[in-house]
C-alpha cells in the first residue's frame, strides 16, 4: 500500500534527525511505551493469576502434568493476540517478550506485596514460573518467518516446548526427596505442608491425577507435547482474534449528545 | 466546561466522602479470628465434635518465635452427616491460624502422620495431634481444623497465642533423603530462582531495548503502510534473532545439564492418601439416646431437650455434659464431668450455668428413662448458633457425655428436629 502525500511528508519529517517532528514522534513513543507497559502488566498478570492461578502460585502445585500442560496454553492467549497489531501494524516482533517481561514484573510485585508481606508466605513457596524464553522464541520465529502458519507451528509449540526445561533448573532443588514423619515427600511437598494455607488443603492440589502416570514415568514430556500441539492452534486462533479486534474500527457514539458533546454524526 | 458554581458542591461531596472514610477508618475494629461464629450452625453441630482438647500453652500465653505449640484431643465425626455436603472421604487435618504465622510441623490422626489427606468414618472418634512452630510475631487465634472436601474448613475450639520476638530469627531446618541440609525451608532455593529470573529478564530487556532505541510508532506505522519491510526488519535484526534463538536454546540445554548434575535424585510431588482406622467405639450400644422433642426458647437462650435414654451398661450412669459446636454445658453435680473440663478451655465456649437435668438420679443398668435436658447460656446467641432456626433443615446435633459410678465416660450422639419458641 502506498502512502498519501501527507503521510509521505510526515514520514520524511519524522525521519529528519533533530527535527521537531522527530522529537514529538519520539516523545509519543515514550508515552505510549510507558502506558503499554503498565497496561500489559495489569491485564496479563490478572489473566494469568485467574487462569493458571494456583499452579503458578505454589511450589507444591508445580507438577509434571497440569502445570506443564496448562501454563503454556493459558500463557499464549494475550501475546498471540497482540502479535497481530505489533507485527502487522508496526513491524515489531516483540509482543511475546514484552508480555513475558511485564508478567514477570507483575508476578514478582504480587508475590512480594500480596503473598509475602501481606500474608507471610515465604518466597520458597510462591515464586513464579519463568516464561520469558518461551515467548521470546515465539517472537524470534515470527521475525524470521514473518508467516502466521510457520509461527503457529514452530513459535506456538515453542512456548510449550521451552516451558518445562526453562523451569526445571529452578524447580529441581524442590524435588529432592525428604522423609518427614516417616513419609516420603519432596521439598516442595514439605514446604506446602509446613506453611499453612488455611483454605487450600492438601486435597485441593490438582496434581498428578489421571492415567498419564501410566506412561512410563515420562509425564512431563507427554504433557509438553500435548500442550505444544494445542499451543499451535491457540496461537493461530488468538492471532485471528487480535486481527479482528485490531481492525474493528470505531462505531459512531450517538450517546455523546446526551452529555453535551454532540454526536459523531453532527461532528461529520 | 464546569462552572465554579458546579465546582462547589463537587468539592463538598468530595470532602464529605473523605471525612466519612476517615471516620470509618477510626471506628473500624481489627479482625483477629477466623469468622468461625459465622459458619452455619448445622455445619458446626452436625459434622465434627471436638473434645478433650489440650494445648501445650495456656490461653493468651506468650511464646517466642521458633517455640512449639501442641494441640491434642479427640474429634468425633457425626454419624448424621449433613446430606448437602460430601461424605468425609477426603479430609485434611490442619490448623486454622491467620495463614502461615505458625509453621505446621507435625500432624497425626490416631497416630498416623497426616501429611496427606485421608478418609474418615462418620460416627467414629479419632485422636488428633497438631504440632506448630511460632513464626510471625503477633496475637493469633489458633484452632485445630479439618478441611473436608466440598464442605471447607471445620474448626475446633481456639485459643489466643501471643508470639514475641523477631520474624527474621525464624528457622526451619530439615535434612533431605539425599543428605542435603536445608538450613531454612522458607528461603531455600530462592537465590537460584531469582538468579534465573534475572538472567532471562536480561535477555528480554536486551531484545526490547534493541527495538525501542529506534523510532517506534509513527515512523513504523507509515513504513508498514508503505510496505518497506527491509527498513522495518533489517539484516542485523535477523542476524541478532538467529543469535538469540541459538543462545536461548543453548542456555536452556546447558541449564538442564548442570541441574541434572547438581540434583541427580529427584522425585515428583507426592499426592497419595493416608489410611487411618478409627478409635474403638467405647459406647458400642451401652447407652442408647433418642431425641423425643427439642425446643429452642429464644427469650431465655435455652435449648430444652426431652430425651429417652436406655442404659445397657453394667453400672449406673449420669449425664455429665452436653456439647454442641464446641459449646460445653457441664452438669456440675457430677464430679467426673467437672473434672473433665481441661484447664485453658476457651471461657467463651463454657456455659456459666450448670446443665439442667430434670431427674438427676443415676440411670440404673437396664433402665430406660425419659427426662428433660436444659442447656442455658447467652453463648447460643454470641456463638450465633440460634441462627439454626433460619436453616431449611431446622435440626441440631450434639454429644452427651454419661459417666458411670466408676467415672468411666460413655459418649453418645443426640440429634433431631428443633422447634423455636419465640415468646415467653
Amino acid at each position: 500500500m502506498s502512502l498519501t502525500a501527507d503521510e509521505a511528508q510526515l514520514l520524511s519529517a519524522v525521519n529528519t534527525p533533530n527535527s521537531d517532528a522527530a522529537k514529538i514522534s519520539r516523545g509519543l513513543d515514550m508515552f505510549v511505551v510507558a502506558i503499554l507497559f503498565f497496561a500489559i502488566i495489569a491485564a496479563f498478570h490478572i489473566h494469568f493469576m485467574l487462569t493458571v492461578g494456583d499452579w503458578d502460585f505454589w511450589v507444591d502445585w508445580k507438577d509434571r502434568m497440569y502445570w506443564v500442560t496448562l501454563t503454556p496454553m493459558l500463557l499464549i492467549f494475550i501475546p498471540a493476540a497482540l502479535s497481530y497489531p505489533f507485527m502487522q501494524k508496526f513491524g515489531l516482533p516483540i509482543s511475546g517478550t514484552l508480555c513475558a517481561l511485564c508478567l514477570a514484573i507483575g508476578e514478582w510485585i504480587s508475590r512480594y506485596f500480596g503473598f509475602h508481606l501481606w500474608t507471610y508466605f515465604p518466597f520458597s513457596m510462591v515464586w513464579p514460573a519463568i516464561v520469558i524464553p518461551s515467548l521470546m522464541i515465539m517472537d524470534l520465529i515470527l521475525l524470521l518467518s514473518r508467516n502466521l502458519f510457520i509461527t503457529s507451528i514452530f513459535g506456538g509449540s515453542a512456548v510449550a516446548f521451552a516451558f518445562a526445561p526453562t523451569n526445571w533448573p529452578i524447580l529441581a532443588p524442590y524435588h529432592i526427596p525428604v522423609v518427614h514423619m516417616d513419609q516420603l515427600v519432596n521439598v516442595a511437598d514439605m514446604i506446602g505442608y509446613s506453611f499453612t494455607r488455611t483454605a487450600t488443603p492438601e486435597y485441593l492440589r490438582f496434581i498428578e491425577r489421571g492415567t498419564l502416570r501410566t506412561f512410563g514415568g515420562e509425564s512431563t514430556i507427554i504433557s509438553t507435547f500435548f500442550s505444544a500441539f494445542v499451543c499451535m492452534i491457540l496461537y493461530f486462533v488468538w492471532w485471528k482474534i487480535g486481527e479482528w479486534l485490531t481492525n474493528l474500527g470505531t462505531i459512531p457514539n450517538v450517546l455523546k449528545e446526551y452529555v453535551g458533546l454532540g454526536d459523531d454524526k453532527n461532528d461529520k | 466546561m464546569i462552572s465554579s458554581k458546579k465546582k462547589l458542591p463537587a468539592m463538598r461531596i468530595l470532602l464529605t466522602k473523605a471525612i466519612f472514610t476517615m471516620v470509618l477508618m477510626c471506628i473500624a475494629g481489627t479482625a483477629f479470628a477466623h469468622g468461625e461464629r459465622n459458619q452455619e450452625p448445622f455445619l458446626r453441630m452436625k459434622t465434627l465434635h471436638w473434645y478433650d482438647m489440650q494445648w501445650s500453652v495456656a490461653n493468651d500465653a506468650t511464646v517466642q518465635v521458633n517455640d512449639e505449640v501442641t494441640m491434642t484431643g479427640k474429634v468425633h465425626f457425626f454419624s448424621r452427616w449433613p446430606e448437602i455436603i460430601s461424605w468425609p472421604d477426603t479430609v485434611f487435618l490442619g490448623n486454622a491460624t491467620p495463614g502461615p504465622v505458625f509453621v505446621r510441623k507435625e500432624t497425626y490422626l490416631n497416630g498416623v502422620p497426616m501429611i496427606q489427606s485421608t478418609a474418615v468414618e462418620p460416627g467414629r472418634v479419632y485422636d488428633f495431634k497438631v504440632i506448630l512452630k511460632a513464626r510471625i510475631p503477633g496475637r493469633h487465634h489458633v484452632h485445630p481444623m479439618f478441611n473436608v472436601k466440598s464442605a471447607g474448613g471445620l474448626v475446633g475450639p481456639g485459643i489466643w497465642v501471643n508470639v514475641a520476638g523477631d520474624a527474621d530469627d525464624f528457622v526451619y531446618s530439615i535434612t533431605t533423603r539425599t543428605g542435603v541440609v536445608i538450613d531454612n525451608l522458607g528461603t531455600y532455593g530462592v537465590e537460584n530462582v531469582v538468579k534465573w529470573h534475572l538472567i532471562w529478564a536480561g535477555f528480554a530487556v536486551f531484545w526490547l531495548i534493541w527495538w525501542f532505541r529506534r523510532p517506534l510508532i509513527i515512523q513504523r506505522y507509515l513504513l508498514v503502510k508503505q510496505g518497506n519491510w527491509k527498513e522495518l526488519i533489517t539484516n542485523n535484526d535477523r542476524k541478532l534473532a538467529v543469535l538469540l534463538l541459538v543462545s536461548i536454546i543453548t542456555l536452556i540445554i546447558y541449564a538442564n545439564d548442570i541441574t541434572r548434575e547438581a540434583y541427580p535424585r529427584t522425585i515428583p510431588l507426592q499426592g497419595s492418601k493416608s489410611e487411618v482406622d478409627p478409635s474403638p467405639d467405647l459406647n458400642d450400644g451401652r447407652v442408647v439416646v433418642k431425641n423425643l422433642l427439642a425446643e429452642y426458647y429464644l427469650p431465655g437462650r435455652t435449648v430444652l431437650i426431652k430425651a429417652q435414654v436406655t442404659n445397657n451398661a453394667k453400672s449406673a450412669i449420669q449425664l455429665g455434659e452436653f456439647t454442641a459446636a464446641n459449646l460445653r454445658f457441664i452438669n456440675k453435680s457430677v464430679p467426673a464431668a467437672v473434672k473433665g473440663v481441661q484447664d485453658g478451655y476457651p471461657e467463651e465456649l463454657m456455659a456459666n450455668d450448670t446443665l439442667g437435668v430434670s431427674d438427676p438420679s443415676p440411670i440404673q443398668p437396664g433402665e430406660t428413662r425419659v427426662f428433660m435436658i436444659e442447656a442455658t447460656d447467652a453463648a447460643w446467641e454470641t456463638e450465633r448458633l440460634s441462627s439454626l432456626l433460619n436453616d431449611p433443615d431446622s435440626s441440631y446435633g450434639a454429644l452427651l457425655f454419661f459417666y458411670t459410678e466408676e467415672g468411666e465416660r460413655i459418649v453418645s450422639e443426640i440429634y433431631g428436629q428443633i422447634l423455636p419458641t419465640f415468646f415467653d
